[in-house]
């Protein structure tokens, strides 16, 4: 018996305890076998995705916010469990009630309006702790209320935000707001996590998803690109200048240390998924260290040539070799993943 | 410098010397220098009346004494270029391309020349020469007068189009469309592009005007955004022509905008009336692989390819669907062609660099990323 059909019988066994007069499906769920996944992967950014109300907390922290911007004046307040977007001139007042708040950190506002989508002029800034321009907005000049309220989404754009920041409210390239849920559940990545929960709920060998470890760097960053966009993307989008920072899978892969087959450098090796990035730079020195030292391990079937050892330092890598890089306007910081290194006064390059 | 009559004295006096001192092939050197001075003579007179006809904008003089300037002075390079000008604005195009073909040997670095030149050469049916040359005017660098540079675009996308470069050209001609020009020429050209037909306007034949015309309409009411005017156009054109090749591929690659969900079975439609399209079997092949299906894409995509090597969509299309299989040295091999035909096609460099770096090409991906990059910067937008 091999490991896979081993883990699904362990599945089986664990379905048909029998707890409850309940309907086995009814408790099985992908946390019964892998708990620590699924519990922490919800806690995530990724795991939340996007705030509902009642439950926007960010908005809640903050009942009253203001900005003013080519003489609109915008104010999001918090009444009850609602709040409302409201931007407002010398020819009137335009308030919208806020159901979809995209982010957790930091907050952009979908808005509806006349049957299409909208997305809001202004977001919240954790590191501002404020409102400020929505980023790729900076240079939208409002003739009117509408315009000045927020930039309208295509059908494509819209799909693309409601896909990355929830699940199954897209299906066949359609919006299916009915059956939105918050945040990017366990079968969004794994796809056929349902239907593999499902049989072994029913205590059936079912299918087991696509192993996504198994995938090497380019097909990692192209896999967490769908939501981070890939570097083909950008190019083909022709993005460039600072603002593409925040677009970690390009930055990657124009590193020099970048190779789509070497395990080594996949988003992965350095980020665990179901958890939220580690914030200290130490904690990636052994990821560096694994190309970046004497004792390097060499990788099966992998050629690339020796990494070069940093006679500065063996600690903290990230920060110097990924500075953080501020958005253009100041609104957010990223690490930059552009591998690299950095001397004073040298161009952002790209 | 002296007026002719005078010059022409004191060369006879000068001959008369150097007979006496140096025998006869002093005598011949006095004979050629005497018939050089008269020459030079005869060239700035020539030059002077050619100006004179030019500035008092009389075309039909000026023809003639240009021809004669540049016959007396060869090198003088502005009479080449207003003689050819000329010719071309009278349409003498034969003697336009002779014209600029000496203009341009003794300034190669002038745009403006290898454009008309290349103008020429289309009007004469020189058209592999016209396309090289309107390219050569088109070098890095090179600044045209903005009308002469929309010309040059427009007859360039024509012949991009007859040369199969149905993409590149496809991009020239939009702005003249969206630019609200209706010219009939402008009408068949994206005609002929949209049905993919490797020709020029003139050389359409009679039986098929009808359904290049069209074409060309549908084409332009899409390009214009008019979604009515295109339905309406499809409608048409399908319904006249539901067996010509390429009429369902161009309704396909329209519905991939409107209703994505109806485009394979479009290019199946294509496929069945039209079994040699490499183009619709390359594109099926790409929406299958998009989809997820790529055991199906792959024996389109191979067919396509061998059924075409020389064109790049179709090698692009196997070079994509082998990455998704894994057979990276193959994909790289099929991309690389790909590159090699149509290199200015940004999403060719793109999916070759991400090829090589499937393959751990380390530097191969490395530089080829770079190349990207740069043609991306170079290269207008989306759009």
């Amino acid at each position: 018996m091999g490991r896979a059909s081993l883990a699904a019988a362990a599945c089986i066994a664990l379905a048909g305890a029998g707890y409850s007069a309940e309907p086995p499906a009814a408790k099985f769920t992908c946390a019964t076998c892998h708990r620590a996944e699924a519990e922490s992967q919800s806690k995530t950014a990724m795991g939340i995705g996007m705030e509902l109300p009642p439950n926007q907390t960010l908005l809640r922290a903050h009942p009253k916010l203001t900005f003013e911007r080519n003489g609109y004046t915008y104010t999001i307040e918090r009444k009850g469990d609602r709040s409302t977007y409201t931007v407002s001139d010398s020819s009137g007042t335009l308030s919208l009630p806020i159901q979809y708040a995209f982010g957790v950190h930091s907050q952009t506002f979908v808005l509806e309006y006349e049957g299409g989508f909208y997305e809001s002029m202004v977001s919240y800034y954790a590191l501002l702790k404020g409102l400020d321009v929505t980023v790729g907005n900076g240079k939208i000049q409002p003739h009117n209320l509408v315009e000045a309220m927020g930039r309208k989404n295509s059908a494509t754009e819209i799909t693309a935000c409601f896909g990355c920041h929830s699940s199954g409210a897209v299906h066949d390239g359609r919006l299916t707001l009915a059956s939105l849920q918050p945040g990017l559940t366990c079968e969004h990545c794994h796809t056929g996590a349902n239907p593999h929960m499902e049989s072994l709920a029913a205590g059936k060998p079912g299918p087991v998803p696509t192993k996504l470890g198994a995938m090497n760097a380019e097909q990692t960053s192209q896999f967490c690109g769908q939501c981070h966009r890939t570097w083909e993307e950008i190019v083909k989008l022709r993005q460039f200048g600072e603002g593409n920072v925040r677009f970690q899978p390009y930055r990657l892969a124009n590193s020099r240390c970048f190779s789509g087959d070497d395990p080594r450098i996949r988003c992965t090796a350095c980020h665990n998924p179901h958890a939220n990035p580690v914030p200290e730079a130490a904690a990636y020195d052994h990821n560096c260290l694994a190309c970046h030292s004497r004792n390097a391990p060499p990788v099966a079937g992998h050629d690339v040539p020796r990494a070069k050892i940093c006679p500065v330092a063996q600690a903290n890598c990230v920060s110097c070799h990924m500075p953080k890089v501020k958005m253009p306007g100041g609104s957010a910081l990223f690490s930059d993943h552009q591998i690299r290194i950095v001397h004073p006064g040298d161009p952002y390059p790209n | 410098m002296l007026p002719a009559r005078r010059r022409s004295r004191v060369s006879h006096r000068a001959r008369n010397r150097t007979v006496t001192a140096r025998g006869p092939l002093a005598w011949l050197l006095l004979c050629w220098s005497v018939a050089a001075c008269a020459t030079a003579a005869q060239a700035q007179d020539l030059i002077a009346r050619a100006t004179a006809a030019r500035d008092a904008d009389n075309i039909p003089a000026a023809l003639p004494l240009y021809r004669q300037a540049v016959r007396e002075k060869p090198d003088w390079l502005e009479g080449w270029w207003f003689l050819g000008l000329f010719s071309y604005q009278s349409g003498q195009f034969a003697d336009g391309e002779r014209a600029f073909t000496e203009f341009t040997k003794l300034n190669a670095q002038a745009p403006a020349g290898w454009v008309f030149l290349g103008l020429c050469e289309y009007e004469t049916g020189d058209y592999g020469g016209a396309l090289q040359h309107l390219e050569r005017g088109f070098a890095p660098g090179a600044r045209l007068a903005p009308e002469l540079e929309q010309v040059a675009r427009f007859h360039r996308a024509l012949l991009l189009t007859r040369a199969g470069s149905f993409d590149r050209a496809r991009s020239e001609l939009k702005p003249f469309v969206g630019r609200g020009i209706r010219d009939p020429v402008l009408i068949a050209g994206i005609g002929l592009n949209a049905l993919e037909m490797p020709t020029v306007p003139q050389q359409i034949p009679a039986s098929q005007r009808d359904l290049v015309e069209m074409a060309g309409k549908t084409a332009c009411a899409w390009i214009s955004g008019n979604s009515r005017q295109t339905e309406a156009g499809f409608r048409s054109l399908l319904s006249a022509y539901p067996t010509a090749p390429s009429v369902h591929y161009l309704y396909a690659t329209y519905l991939l905008e409107s209703r994505p969900e109806a485009m394979n079975a479009e290019l199946q439609r294509e496929l069945e009336v039209n079994p040699g399209n490499a183009r619709a079997r390359a594109v099926l092949a790409l929406r299958l692989t998009l989809a997820g299906d790529v055991a199906a894409a792959v024996p389109l995509a191979a067919k396509a390819a061998a059924d075409s090597p020389g064109m790049s969509l179709a090698q692009y299309a196997y070079g994509v669907v082998l990455t998704k299989r894994g057979a990276f040295s193959d994909a790289i091999q099929h991309l690389q062609a790909a590159v090699r035909i149509d290199p200015d096609i940004l999403e060719y460099h793109t999916e070759l660099a991400t090829a090589y770096s499937d393959a751990g090409r380390y530097e191969d991906a490395r530089s080829e990323r770079q190349a990207s990059i740069k043609l991306a910067r170079e290269s207008r937008g989306p759009g």
